[in-house]
This record gives structure tokens, C-alpha cells and sequence, in this order.
């Protein structure tokens, strides 16, 4: 049982070190470029000349690919499939499979869109892998994020794993009492009648009650917050941002320029 | 001048027809330490939360008379500045845990981040509230890892770092052991010695008898009998409108009709038993 919901793996590594708010525009900044980039590698060049050495450098190359692998890649092999063969369109027939006919520019299109969201979901892990939860919404709280908002993301993380913990008890509580759990699929689906009630229902008394216990200290105080850890913001932090975002605009300006 | 000042206090929660205290004159003065004691049902939960002033800025409700701690009005202020005057830890020590921190220290600290008290001074406070309450071993473990009993405390701590003037506990200890329970009573005494008025809602009576100055008897949102713990928790009226009293009192009553008891008062603890026994 995890104690808690998060991708983020400590290491000692630069990346690590660097400012939540500059990794978050890391990952803006790619995805900006995989977006309108025209070229049709421009995705993948992304990936492998960006990405894989970011992990590198983060001592996380293993776990990224591994994430990479067993989570996003099947997400974007099945839509590149999917799409290959049921968008119509294409002229260039490379094969025929009944009535179904798969076009090369399909296949391209195709290609490029899963390339994408390849790209834009690993650069967001990457960034849940180096950064604490905890580390990023303080500081977007720092700059203007509203608490009710970052309170809401970090509590839902936390607080999954024990409602996961609290079901377990339920159905635990209900097998002593001679519900049947091990039959066939169908009167287990029944099973989760017993469960939804206590759950649900309980979860939602204990709703008032936490917002008791976090207006007793003081949560929605007109104080202006103060804040336990200092996130490092370095002069090496502002640089990189002033690139990327200098990055940004030169592409977007190149798209957006009549040529 | 009182700290804790309530007058005619009589309160209805929404949708209810039954006010759920009716009639409260309270005062109380600044380091006392009063309990109060009562069925289920008869109010101490209210009670604990008019004085927070959830009752009535959260519940709503219909609320008359006046409500006034550390010389704020409540029907004046509101949830926000009232809980920088007065604390509240509560029963269940799981929905009190922020779920926004990741570690002991964190979250502690999450009341006076809310409130802005500078860095260094935070921590600072931190230490010496967890050193305080005992749990300076637990800083870096998470909240959630915790037994119920050190949830209970890290609750406690969590309210006791704000450092409110006012300390108000509904049955804090129901889920602690008798360690814990005698941890929580002493640091709240010692609270109290310091200055800090503090009122709680409990059952253990022995534990009563032993640290509070004073006890509130609530019967059906009224107060029965209010003065010294050794006459509240011995008295008759307790018996008759069904309260649970310490099994010592108990059994001195009935040693008393079978005269086997000769002192005049009844006692509550086992001390007090065992001396008047002996005689």
C-alpha cells in the first residue's frame, strides 16, 4: 500500500535542484515547439534530443523509459492505430485488409498526433518524477496560484491512498459479516453496493469535517501566507527561464509571421 | 473581566426544531481549565463549537443571545480572525490532518503559514510546540503513517502552535490509550497554568476529577450543575438524569447506604477511594 500518490522520485541531481516553476516551463517550452514544429520528426527529435538526455541528467533515464514504456506508449500506440486504419482521407494505398484500406498520409497524420502526445504527456512525467508535489504547488502558490486550488491537487493526492485503505476495511468488515466475494463476476459487481454507501456517504461527512479542522487554523486567514521551505529560485533559474521563454516567442512569432 | 463571557445563549442548527442549547450563562476566567460533561446529545459539541464560532459562521443556524471570548463579539467578527483567540481539536484525529502536508513538521506548521508568521519564528514555534506534547521523534514521518493516538497529538500540536488564547477540546482522547490520555491532560494543565483558558468536552471522569478547576454538566442543551469537579461529578442529579460517573463514586454511594462510607463527600478517583475506605 503506497502512502502516498505521487510519481516524484528523489535523487540528487541538477535538475532536481532547478526551480519548480523553471521546470514547468521546460515542459511548456517543449510542448510550444512539438506543437509548431512543421516538420514531421520534430515530435520525436524532441524526445530523443531533449527528453532522454533531460533524464539523463536527472539520474531517472531507467525510470523515465520505464514510465515512457508501460504507461504512455500504449496510450499513443493505440491512438496511432486506431487512427491509421479508421480516418479516411489518404490517396496512396500502402495495403488493403477487407474493406479497409490504409492510406500512407493517414498513417502519417497519424504519426504525427501520437508523436505528439508522446511528447507532451513524458515531459509532464518528467517533471512529476523530479519535482515533490508538495515542492511545486508551494511555489505556485508563491506566484499567484490560488491556496483553495493547490490545497484541493496535494490533499486529492494524499488522500486517494486512504480512501483505497478505507474500502479495503469496508469489504473486509462486510466479508466477516458473510459477503460473498469470490463468486462469479457478475454478483461481485453486487458487491460493490455494500461498498458505495460507506465510502461515498462517509467521505462526505468527513468533508465537513476537515474543512473544520483547516478553518481552525486559520485557511482562509487575510493574512498574506507565509511559507515553512524557501524553493530556491537562482540566478541560474532566471537565465534558463529568459531562454526559454525568449525560445517561446521566437517560435511562435516564426508561425504566427506572414510568409 | 472574563475571558469567556456567554449570555441567554440558546441555538438552533438548521432544518432542526429543538434547540440544541438553550439558555447558556457562561463565564469563564482566563487560565481556568473547565471540563465539560453529558450524555450524548446533550450539547458539549455545540457548546465546543459556539465557542469556536463555527456555531454560527459555518453551521448557520439560528443563534441568540451574546457570545463573546477575549472581548470579541461574535455576532461582530468573523470564522477567520475568531480562530486566531480560540482553538479547537476535535474528536476524530484523521479528518483533522490537512492532507496538504507530507510530514509532522509540515503540517504543524500549515496553521501558521495561514496565518503568516515569519520563517525563522515558525520554526521555532514548531519545536517547541512538538516539544511540548511529546512529539518531537515524529517530525519527519507522514501524518498519515501515524497511530490514531499520535494523530490525536499531532492534531493537538497543530492547534496548540497558533497559541489562541482560548483552548477548545471535544472529547480529545476517545481514541487514546491511557498513556496518551494522561500525556494530553498534562500538557493541557500545564497550558492552563500558563495562562491559556481551556474547556473540554469529555467522558473520562477520573481524568476530570484530577486536572480540571471546574465542571459543566450539560443535560439537553442546558446546563444542570456547574462549580468544584470533588461536587459536580458526586452529585445525586448526575445518577438520576442518566450520566455515566466514575465507577469510585459508584460503589462509595452504595457503601454509603449499607454504611460502609463514612466521610460526607463521595469520592471520584481511586485515591480519594482508597483513603476513605481506609478510615
Amino acid at each position: 500500500m503506497p502512502d502516498r500518490l505521487s510519481f516524484y522520485l528523489k535523487k540528487n541531481s541538477i535538475i532536481h535542484a532547478l526551480n519548480p516553476f523553471t521546470k514547468l516551463t521546460l515542459v511548456f517550452a517543449i510542448v510550444t515547439y512539438g506543437l509548431i514544429g512543421a516538420g514531421f520528426w520534430t515530435a520525436t527529435i524532441l524526445v530523443c534530443l531533449a527528453l532522454l538526455p533531460l533524464a539523463f541528467t536527472a539520474r531517472l533515464l531507467k525510470e523515465y523509459l520505464g514510465v515512457a514504456v508501460k504507461l504512455i506508449l500504449p496510450t499513443a500506440g493505440f491512438m496511432f492505430v486506431m487512427q491509421s486504419i479508421f480516418i479516411p482521407g489518404g490517396t496512396t494505398e500502402i495495403f488493403r485488409l477487407g474493406s479497409i484500406s490504409i492510406e500512407l498520409e493517414t498513417v502519417q497524420r497519424s504519426y504525427l498526433i501520437a508523436s505528439r502526445i508522446f511528447l507532451f504527456i513524458s515531459a509532464f512525467a518528467l517533471l512529476l518524477l523530479t519535482t515533490h508535489p508538495s515542492e511545486l504547488m508551494t511555489n505556485l502558490t508563491q506566484r499567484g496560484l490560488p491556496p483553495q486550488f493547490a490545497y484541493v491537487i496535494i490533499s486529492t493526492l494524499q488522500i486517494i491512498p486512504q480512501m483505497q485503505a478505507k474500502s479495503l476495511t469496508i469489504i473486509a468488515a462486510q466479508r466477516s459479516r458473510g459477503l460473498d466475494t469470490e463468486s462469479s463476476f457478475i454478483k461481485r459487481i453486487g458487491l460493490l453496493v455494500p461498498l458505495v454507501g460507506p465510502l461515498v456517504f462517509g467521505s462526505l461527512v468527513e468533508v465537513e469535517e476537515r474543512a473544520i479542522a483547516i478553518e481552525a487554523r486559520g485557511f482562509t486567514s487575510t493574512h498574506k501566507k507565509t511559507y515553512l521551505h524557501e524553493v530556491p529560485d537562482t540566478n541560474l533559474d532566471r537565465a534558463i527561464r529568459t531562454i526559454l521563454i525568449a525560445l517561446i516567442i521566437v517560435a511562435v512569432v516564426w508561425r504566427v509571421w506572414p510568409s | 473581566m472574563a475571558i469567556v463571557n456567554l449570555q441567554n445563549v440558546t441555538y438552533k442548527y438548521p432544518l432542526t426544531e429543538k434547540p440544541a442549547l438553550q439558555n447558556i450563562d457562561l463565564q469563564m476566567k482566563e487560565g481556568e481549565f473547565v471540563a465539560v460533561i453529558g450524555p450524548n446529545g446533550a450539547g458539549k459539541s455545540t457548546l465546543c463549537y459556539t465557542l469556536a464560532g463555527f456555531v454560527p459562521h459555518f453551521f448557520k443556524g439560528e443563534l441568540t443571545g451574546s457570545v463573546e471570548v477575549a472581548r470579541n463579539e461574535t455576532s461582530k467578527s468573523n470564522l477567520h480572525e475568531w480562530v486566531l483567540n480560540v482553538g479547537l481539536a476535535f474528536q476524530n484525529p484523521f479528518n483533522q490532518i490537512s492532507g496538504a502536508k507530507y510530514t509532522v513538521f509540515e503540517e504543524i506548521a500549515f496553521g501558521l503559514e495561514n496565518i503568516g508568521v515569519p520563517r525563522e519564528e515558525m520554526k521555532g514555534r514548531v519545536k517547541e510546540a512538538m516539544k511540548m506534547t511529546g512529539i518531537s521523534d515524529l517530525a519527519d514521518r507522514s501524518p498519515y503513517s501515524l497511530s490514531g493516538g499520535q494523530q490525536q497529538r499531532v492534531a493537538l500540536t497543530s492547534i496548540l502552535v497558533m497559541q489562541p488564547k482560548v483552548l477548545v477540546l471535544d472529547e480529545p482522547t476517545s481514541q487514546m490509550d491511557p498513556i496518551g490520555t494522561r500525556e494530553v491532560f498534562s500538557v493541557v494543565r500545564t497550558m492552563a497554568e500558563r495562562g491559556m483558558t481551556v474547556i473540554l468536552a469529555e467522558h473520562k471522569m477520573e481524568w476530570i476529577a484530577n486536572f480540571a478547576d471546574r465542571v459543566i454538566a450539560l443535560h439537553e442543551g442546558q446546563i444542570l450543575v456547574d462549580g468544584k469537579p470533588g461536587e459536580v461529578l458526586t452529585s445525586d442529579v448526575l445518577t438520576e438524569k442518566g450520566f455515566g460517573i466514575s465507577r469510585y463514586t459508584s460503589v462509595a454511594r452504595r457503601a454509603r447506604e449499607l454504611g460502609l462510607w463514612k466521610r460526607d463527600t463521595l469520592p471520584v478517583t481511586l485515591e480519594e477511594a482508597v483513603k476513605g475506605f481506609k478510615e
